[in-house]
């Protein structure tokens, strides 16, 4: 007994002076990383600005397959589950973006850099938080292109349980204002963005004034263009509608962010390939590329994207499983013009109404824009290297009533074999086109831009690693183009928009004056499936007239061409290719773009949240 | 074993009938609203689903709109409970918006409401005369609103009862350069070529201002050829 007393004595003895010393008890947590860490390791650091920089907004770009096929660029071909891309009404709450937790974590960042950091210089200091603040100046440039003016939030808002919220309820700013803080911002922070000068995916000065140059542009043409409109789109308190004599400023201040670009030489329109067609697919593909200011990268085994699994054409695709998602336009098609200038129109009949014949699959497409062929892929096309399998069907010709019966095959790459006859040659090609039919082509066309040829790109597990590129020297050609000539500059206006058409393969000053029409014209070419054309036509506010809805317009509608073979043995057409306009069964509803798309759907529940913020026009 | 087997399978039938008899928390809405959005007293003929009302009931927490579509006939219903509701006549349709301006209903049971609404631009008298390869159209616009502009007038050629501006089969834009409101205006429209072998066609006449994307349209009528 005595024993035990004793010991337990030394127990408790050893308990009550063991934990004197508080520090013992102070431990690092092993699964926390805590601000001092974090905010005083660059490589810490580095990794959440990845993250950040990952979260990028963007609605219809970043390798987005189902929202490229949601424009007038290109129909939806892959499985029928998702056929509502071919059948839908752009809604009022479509492109509705309202990422405030986004900005919270940014202003928190800027905050706790301040705070905390405390071990790495101040110049280092500053470019962490210009990239944020860059970073914060891109997600306000998608709010405000989407939303209309927003509430501007630039620090972090805290509760402080009383009960009274209403500290925490912040207004719209107006259009403008939001527009003028991303100018301030860039401009504020492009000298010490300097630092990342050599780097294409993290902010540098170039990419901030790329950043400018877009938004000064949208700024410019919504001053311009919407008080242009016969009733204009706006609110009371100029939340959603900039006053017209702001215009010239804005396009101004484009001009010049443009400008700086291309007077400083880091980067140059892309022109290394003599073969034009290629060149303008490699453009975008090669990492090494001169003209891309700052995109998002992909690596392998790292972070990879399935865009080419999802679009590569099908006898291409290395995987089991064939998608085939985007079918592109004919309408895009045909807006690359002949090389000569003309209209790219597609000739299929003659002014007699007769079928034109040709030689080769391709020949339709002579001396079209390159661009095209760099764009897209289409009957006589190679991939890889490999020539594509693209034949509709066969046109027989009927001695009875004196024209082609047009035949197409049950199966992809059947052979025109008949009880009656049939030449034994191909009837349908493995790669389609064929109507009301999944994962294969079904407007006649496959996608190229964006669309790797690197090896195993197209199989799951393996999958592409080319980047995504958010701002490239061809748009802000076209920017400069645009801003100049709205400006009554249209000497350097033709000058830009010359350089770029001459890179793409026409002659040196193929243009002598500008229009809006060839300006925005260029646009849709140069630069369809890089997220522009939806947020062009909604500045231009052309949307609601060129996606009007009306289920007989060829431009609201995704139509296709297919080319057929001629089976007339004995007579010279024989084996030869006439093409036929067709109307995708598949694509269901034109696209039909109403005055309440163009500033979308703040949700309720956010209404409800903030009883200041006012609902945008038509909702 | 057996009756006890039978005894279980008894029970998980009865389970089955009763348990879920007063488990359903909320009644089925019970009531209903309708009628036809009108000005000065006629229907007014819309594109199906196109422009819509709010309606919207005080009382709870947390707003959220009923959307209240409008079917082309300019009829409209909604599946509803007992109570008081509040419409908004949003834009987005062809007529002025009213967002200052709530209707206040009171819905018990079958409930008939006939909407005011006033149209930017109305169509008067339409007619049309089949006179073998064309058809004479008559009609006269009415603009309502002093303060918009006539933005297009088109005569609408169908296949299908619905027939609109993006449901067609063809359409003949009027030259607004001869279109005066107020006065009477008469077409002769050749029958489109693609509907020329056909028994009958559905048509109606729409009209637009430039302060809306919708257009009013005339009732649907069948014309046989």
């Amino acid at each position: 007994m005595k024993k035990l007393v004793i010991s337990a004595a030394l127990v408790i003895a050893f308990f009550t002076f063991s934990c004197n010393d508080e520090e013992w008890l102070e431990r690092d947590p092993q699964n926390i990383i805590s601000d001092e860490q974090l905010w005083n390791d660059p490589a810490l650091i580095n990794s959440l600005m990845a993250n950040y920089y990952n979260r990028l907004p963007t609605l219809l770009g970043v390798f987005n397959t189902g929202g490229m096929t949601e424009t007038d660029e290109a129909m939806w071909s892959g499985h029928w589950d998702s056929n509502w891309h071919n059948n839908f009404e752009y809604g009022d709450n479509y492109g509705s973006y309202w990422d405030y937790g986004f900005i919270r974590d940014i202003n928190l960042a800027l905050d706790n850099i301040d705070q905390y950091s405390t071990d790495i210089s101040e110049e280092q200091k500053a470019l962490y938080q210009s990239e944020l603040r860059f970073i914060r100046a891109f997600v306000y440039f998608e709010l405000v292109k989407r939303m209309g003016g927003v509430p501007l939030v630039t620090e972090q808002l805290i509760y402080d349980y009383s009960g009274d919220p209403s500290n925490l309820q912040i207004p719209r700013s107006k259009e403008y204002e939001v527009y003028d803080f991303i100018y301030d911002e860039l401009e504020a922070i492009k000298g010490s963005l300097a630092a990342n000068n050599a780097s294409k995916t993290r902010a540098n000065t170039y990419v901030a004034l790329a950043l400018e140059s877009r938004a000064m542009l949208y700024a410019g043409s919504l001053a311009k263009y919407n008080n242009l409109m016969s009733a204009s789109i706006s609110l009371p308190g100029e939340e959603v509608g900039i006053p017209a004599d702001m215009a010239d400023g804005y396009y101004t201040k484009s001009l010049a962010a443009s400008q700086e670009i291309i007077n400083s030489g880091a980067y140059a329109l892309y022109d290394l390939n003599p073969d034009k067609a290629t060149n303008f697919y490699e453009m975008l593909i090669e990492k090494s590329s001169s003209e891309v200011i700052f995109a998002k990268d992909y690596e392998l085994s790292l972070k990879t994207h399935s865009f080419t699994y999802e679009n590569i054409p099908r006898t291409l695709s290395e995987d089991n499983e064939k998608q085939c998602m985007i079918s592109p336009s004919l309408s895009l098609v045909e807006s690359f013009e002949y090389l000569d200038g003309s209209e790219g129109t597609l000739q299929t009949m003659d002014s007699d109404g007769n079928y034109i014949v040709y030689d080769e699959i391709d020949d339709i497409f002579d001396n079209k824009d390159p661009r095209l062929a760099g764009t897209v892929l289409y009957g006589g096309s190679s991939f890889k290297g490999a020539p594509l399998s693209i034949l509709a069907g066969v046109a027989d010709w009927n001695e009875d009533t004196q024209s082609y019966d047009f035949l197409t095959s049950p199966n992809l790459g059947g052979n025109y074999e008949t009880d009656a006859g049939g030449d034994g040659g191909l009837m349908t090609g493995f790669d389609g086109p064929k109507d009301n039919t999944q994962n294969v082509s079904n407007t006649g066309f496959y996608l190229r831009k964006f669309v790797s040829e690197g090896p195993g790109a197209s199989i799951r597990g393996v999958l592409a690693d080319n980047w995504w590129p958010w701002f490239r020297a061809g748009e802000i050609y076209l920017n400069a183009t645009e801003a100049a000539y709205e400006l009554g500059q249209e000497g350097i206006a033709l000058e830009y928009i010359n350089a770029v058409r001459e890179r793409a393969g026409f002659e040196a000053n193929s243009l002598t004056s500008l229009s809006n029409d060839i300006i925005r014209h260029e646009r849709r070419v140069e630069l369809a499936f890089e997220d522009h054309r939806y947020f062009d036509l909604k500045r231009w506010r052309v949307a609601h007239e060129i996606w009007n809805g009306d289920q007989n317009d060829d431009n609201a509608m995704v139509r296709g061409i297919y080319p057929y073979r001629i089976v007339r043995p004995g007579h010279p057409d024989n084996n030869k290719y006439i093409y036929r306009r067709i109307e995708p069964t598949r694509f269901m509803r034109a696209r039909f773009f109403r005055f309440a798309n163009y500033y979308s759907l703040i949700d309720q529940g956010i209404l409800n949240n903030n009883p200041l913020l006012v609902k945008n026009p038509f909702h | 074993m057996k009756i006890r087997n039978l005894y279980i399978v008894g029970l998980l039938a009865g389970l089955l009938f009763t348990s879920c008899e007063n488990y359903d928390n909320f009644d089925e809405p019970n009531a209903m609203l309708s009628g036809r959005v009108v000005y000065e007293g006629e229907a007014v003929g819309v594109r199906n689903n196109g422009a819509r009302f709010e309606l919207w009931q005080d009382g709870y927490e947390l707003n959220k709109s009923i959307e209240v579509y409008i079917a082309q006939d300019g009829t409209y219903s909604a599946s509803l409970f007992n109570g008081e509701y509040k419409m908004v006549r949003i834009a987005g349709a062809p007529w002025e918006a009213a967002l200052q301006d709530t209707l206040v209903i009171n819905v018990n049971g079958g409930t008939t409401y006939d909407v005011p609404v006033t149209p930017y631009f109305t169509i008067e008298n339409a007619s049309f005369e089949n006179q073998g390869t064309t058809i004479n159209t008559s009609f006269t616009v009415n603009q309502v609103v002093e303060e918009t502009g006539l933005q297009s007038v088109n005569v609408y050629f169908g296949t299908k009862y619905l027939t609109d501006s993006n449901y067609n089969a063809s359409v003949y834009h009027v030259d607004l350069e001869t279109v005066t409101p107020g006065t009477a205006n008469s077409i002769a429209i050749d029958v489109p070529e693609n509907l020329s072998d056909r028994e009958y066609v559905f048509m109606r006449i729409g009209v637009r201002s430039n302060s809306s994307n919708e257009y009013y349209y005339t009732p649907v009528e069948k014309i046989y050829l």
